[in-house]
């Protein structure tokens, strides 16, 4: 669901877009290129390498040396024509995607042009030597004498910061950008790719994993029953909005952000204004967060990594922002304990922050009905009364692409001739790397949402004050608590 | 496209009380929620995450 800090108030549509709804939605879609790119991975079990072109960048001194391929079979391609290719490849199948939204082909191909290489360069940009290198052995490599070492997946900050000065310094330019600037979208089907990664490293820790998973029902009840009680009383009480504002303000704040704030408007049939608010602030916070959590993660969670991949997932709204910083929060400690001499295995702080978003998504719809149905049937009684249709109609359906990706491949990784799982690894890193691509999509289109003073002229304050004390003064905090109850002494397997 | 200013739009709008069945959501929300992460917590302490 793209946000927007606008709306048309002569629009004809529900707050959840019913009436103006495409031939399929986003999440559909998600699910659909999301799993049509795990197959594609998957022919590398069968000797087909169908994504080996794919486009990858390192940590560079010499630009010219940054970008690579994925697969060294297909190295005759070069860096920059595997980027090309990877380009061509993601415009062919997002303007597909494009048409299925009915939007207009020809506008979106050009503002995609734009967003893919505005954010590719700034991936490249973040991973330069002086920013983005780690280890003293990293330094002497690239015969540099400094680094800020924000690690590679600090480069998605540049992403973000490059789309956030677009945003706010060159406003029209974002305009006619924005039909591609979907940052649920990308995360979404990043997700779904992400679902057969965590597979292939939770099949060497099964125990460990099935830990995570139900560890994630805590992060459930506290995100649906303790943080949304809190914050919708906060906001009723204590600021005094009506009901209309403070039911998605504090899904919104509490649970998924922009899929939970328009989920509840629709469900209390709020106007369609008063979800794409929230959510315009949800984006805004969430920048925030990305740009502060992961490195207060890393001064002060760096021995307990699986409590900060924990947190970020608990704290941070949307999941582009949640899954994202946990990448970033993983890349640090990682880093951070490397220079330790301790090597955990990469993945599992990732994991857990996607595992405890992807728990608390899979609830939306239920909790969007309980709504609903208090709504109509003791606030608004003359309304429709809510259907349990509702529940199928807010399930997040990428969350049914996650499933399957992990399920299929902790199959493959577990339950097939050693010849074949071993081959699992190779192909889900390759799908891995796309996964990258739409993280760093994902980074710039927040950014891009991300027009402060435009927000600011709409009189947005009184409701950042309630984020700003929900999420700073409680959300963060008991996230935190929580993470440490439940997670704390759990460590990341050691890479062999 | 015309622009709403939220600020406006909460002066004209009239206060609206918590009603019983508002503070019987957030009091039972919390109360279950409370008593399940206690559980949880219990649950946690009993069977620790293996690696």
């Amino acid at each position: 669901m793209a946000t927007t800090t606008t709306w048309n108030e002569a629009t004809p549509a529900r707050a959840d877009n019913v009436e103006i709804a495409p031939r399929i939605s986003e999440d559909w879609l998600s699910l659909i290129i999301g799993l049509f790119i795990f197959v594609l991975a998957l022919a590398g079990i069968a000797n087909v390498d169908l994504l080996g072109w794919l486009v990858t960048t390192s940590v560079w001194s010499d630009v010219s040396k940054a970008l690579g391929t994925v697969s060294k079979s297909y190295a005759w391609l070069g860096g920059f024509g595997a980027l090309v290719a990877t380009y061509l490849a993601l415009l062919a199948v997002l303007s597909a995607a494009a048409v299925a939204l009915k939007s207009d082909i020809k506008k979106f191909a050009l503002a995609f042009t734009a967003v893919f290489w505005i954010a590719y360069a700034s991936w490249i940009a973040g991973n330069f030597a002086n920013f983005a290198a780690v280890t003293p052995a990293d330094l002497q490599k690239f015969g540099i004498g400094w680094s800020l070492k924000l690690t590679n997946e600090g480069a998605y900050i540049f992403a973000l910061i490059v789309g956030l000065v677009i945003a706010n310094v060159f406003p029209r330019f974002a305009e006619a950008i924005k039909d591609a600037v979907r940052p649920e979208l990308y995360i979404k089907i990043a997700i779904v790719i992400l679902g057969g990664f965590f597979a292939v490293t939770a099949a060497g820790k099964l125990s460990l994993a099935s830990s995570l998973l139900l560890r994630g029902v805590a992060a459930i009840i506290e995100a649906y029953l303790i943080y949304w009680a809190v914050v919708y009383f906060v906001a009723r009480k204590w600021f005094g909005f009506n009901r209309e504002w403070a039911a998605p303000l504090a899904s919104g704040i509490s649970i998924c952000g922009v899929s939970a704030a328009i989920a509840t408007g629709g469900a209390i049939r709020a106007r369609p204004m008063v979800p794409v608010l929230v959510s315009s602030l949800v984006v805004v916070f969430a920048v925030v967060e990305v740009l502060l959590l992961p490195f207060l993660a890393q001064t002060f969670l760096s021995h307990e990594p699986l409590v900060a991949g924990a947190w970020m997932g608990l704290a941070i709204k949307t999941d582009g922002a949640a899954i994202a910083g946990g990448a970033i929060t993983e890349s640090l400690i990682l880093a951070q304990n490397a220079a330790e001499g301790i090597n955990y295995q990469p993945g599992w702080i990732l994991g857990t922050a996607a595992t405890i978003k992807v728990f608390i998504d899979i609830f939306i719809g239920i909790w969007a009905f309980v709504l609903g149905y208090i709504w109509t049937n003791h606030i608004n009684r003359t309304s429709d009364k809510a259907s349990a249709w509702e529940i199928w109609q807010r399930f997040p359906k990428f969350v049914i692409g996650f499933l399957v990706t992990f399920v299929v491949g902790l199959y493959l990784a577990l339950a097939t001739p050693a010849n074949i799982a071993a081959k699992v690894p190779a192909a889900m890193t390759e799908a891995n790397t796309l996964r990258v691509v739409f993280f760093i999509l994902t980074f710039f289109s927040i950014g891009v949402l991300s027009n402060f003073k435009k927000l600011w002229q709409e009189g947005i304050g009184r409701l950042a004050a309630v984020y700003f004390i929900s999420l700073f003064g409680f959300v963060i905090w008991v996230g935190l608590v929580i993470s440490w109850l439940f997670f704390s002494g759990v460590k990341p397997p050691l890479a062999s | 496209m015309s622009q709403i200013n939220i600020e406006r739009e909460f002066r004209k709008t009239e206060a609206e009380p918590l009603l019983p069945i508002e503070k019987k959501l957030i009091g039972w929300s919390l109360g279950i929620g409370l008593v399940l992460l206690v559980a949880l917590g219990i649950v946690n302490h009993l069977f620790p995450a293996s690696i």
